[in-house]
């Protein structure tokens, strides 16, 4: 059975990608509304649950401290489910590609 | 400031709260006896309240850090524990919740918070359900004057015997509450 984070809501996927590089929960916040130019803006309560949530998971772990903060970073199997969400994301782009060359037709 | 307010309803709570804020107040702190103290403040205020299960001190340590970091103070936390109180200068960003999924997972927190009180009260009160016994015996053979004196200072504790009743009523109803908003966000 798919698991029940698949698909990924845009909070889970946008955490997923920032934490390639490992950063703590607040540059996490910053880091994804500059990946998003502005548009994702993460509040505290949703940035600490998904953390959690992922972390429970596995698809993220801590990795260290930067003072009272913990540093965290995406997993082998957090970049399996990255590959899938890519896959998934790319066949629906390809199908865009495909209506319109149907319109042109 | 100091006001006393009793609130069933976290949602309530939270507005009431807000209220107060919008007149210039900033809280300084609430007692689990439902003592509300606030502050003159030329600043605008927010207070958002979280529900969260029980946190061990260090998880504790990393979810108060990370509202921290966002601007929120925290006040203090309820009578169990559960309901923690924040408060921030308004500054656009006063929302603790920012996604459709966090926001319906809070609710289905609350409505296990709110099933497990109305049950408790439910617990407590089913002894009290007795109602012939509410008030003494006696009570009602007396006559007149005599008869209405001894009811008006029974009916206190008669009151007093059946507020669990009325508490795992009013737990009831926002556990109703918090249902309702979990699966109208579910739906979508």
């Amino acid at each position: 059975m798919k698991h029940h984070l698949l698909p990924l809501s845009e909070t889970m996927h946008y955490i997923l990608l920032a934490l390639r590089e490992p950063l703590h929960g607040y540059a996490v916040m910053q880091k994804i509304e500059e990946l998003s130019n502005g548009t994702v803006i993460l509040a505290a309560g949703t940035l600490y649950g998904a953390i959690e949530n992922l972390s429970k998971h596995g698809w993220i772990e801590p990795v260290g401290n930067s003072g009272r903060r913990k540093i965290y970073m995406i997993t082998a199997e957090g970049r399996t489910i990255l590959k899938l969400e890519q896959e998934r994301l790319e066949h629906i782009l390809s199908l865009y590609e495909g209506s319109e060359s149907n319109e042109d037709v | 400031m100091k006001m006393f307010k009793v609130f069933f309803d976290i949602e309530k709570e939270e507005l009431w709260l807000n209220e107060q804020l919008q007149k210039g107040y900033r809280c300084t702190n609430i007692s689990s006896l439902g003592i509300y103290t606030f502050k003159k403040t030329d600043k605008r205020y927010v207070m958002r309240l979280d529900y969260q299960k029980y946190l061990p001190k260090k998880k504790f340590q990393e979810y108060k850090g990370i509202y921290e970091d966002f601007g929120w103070n925290y006040i203090t936390h309820s009578l169990f524990g559960r309901i923690r109180y924040w408060q921030k200068e308004d500054d656009g960003q006063n929302e603790i919740f920012s996604d459709r999924q966090s926001n319906s997972h809070y609710y289905k927190r609350l409505m296990g918070y709110s099933f497990w009180l109305c049950m408790l009260m439910l617990a407590v009160a089913i002894p009290y359900m007795n109602f012939s016994e509410l008030y003494h015996s006696g009570l009602w053979s007396m006559q007149g004057d005599l008869f209405w004196k001894a009811f008006i200072f029974e009916t206190p504790f008669a009151l007093l015997k059946l507020s669990p009743f009325f508490f795992s009523i009013f737990f009831g109803i926002s556990f109703y509450k918090a249902n309702r908003r979990y699966s109208m966000l579910k739906e979508k």
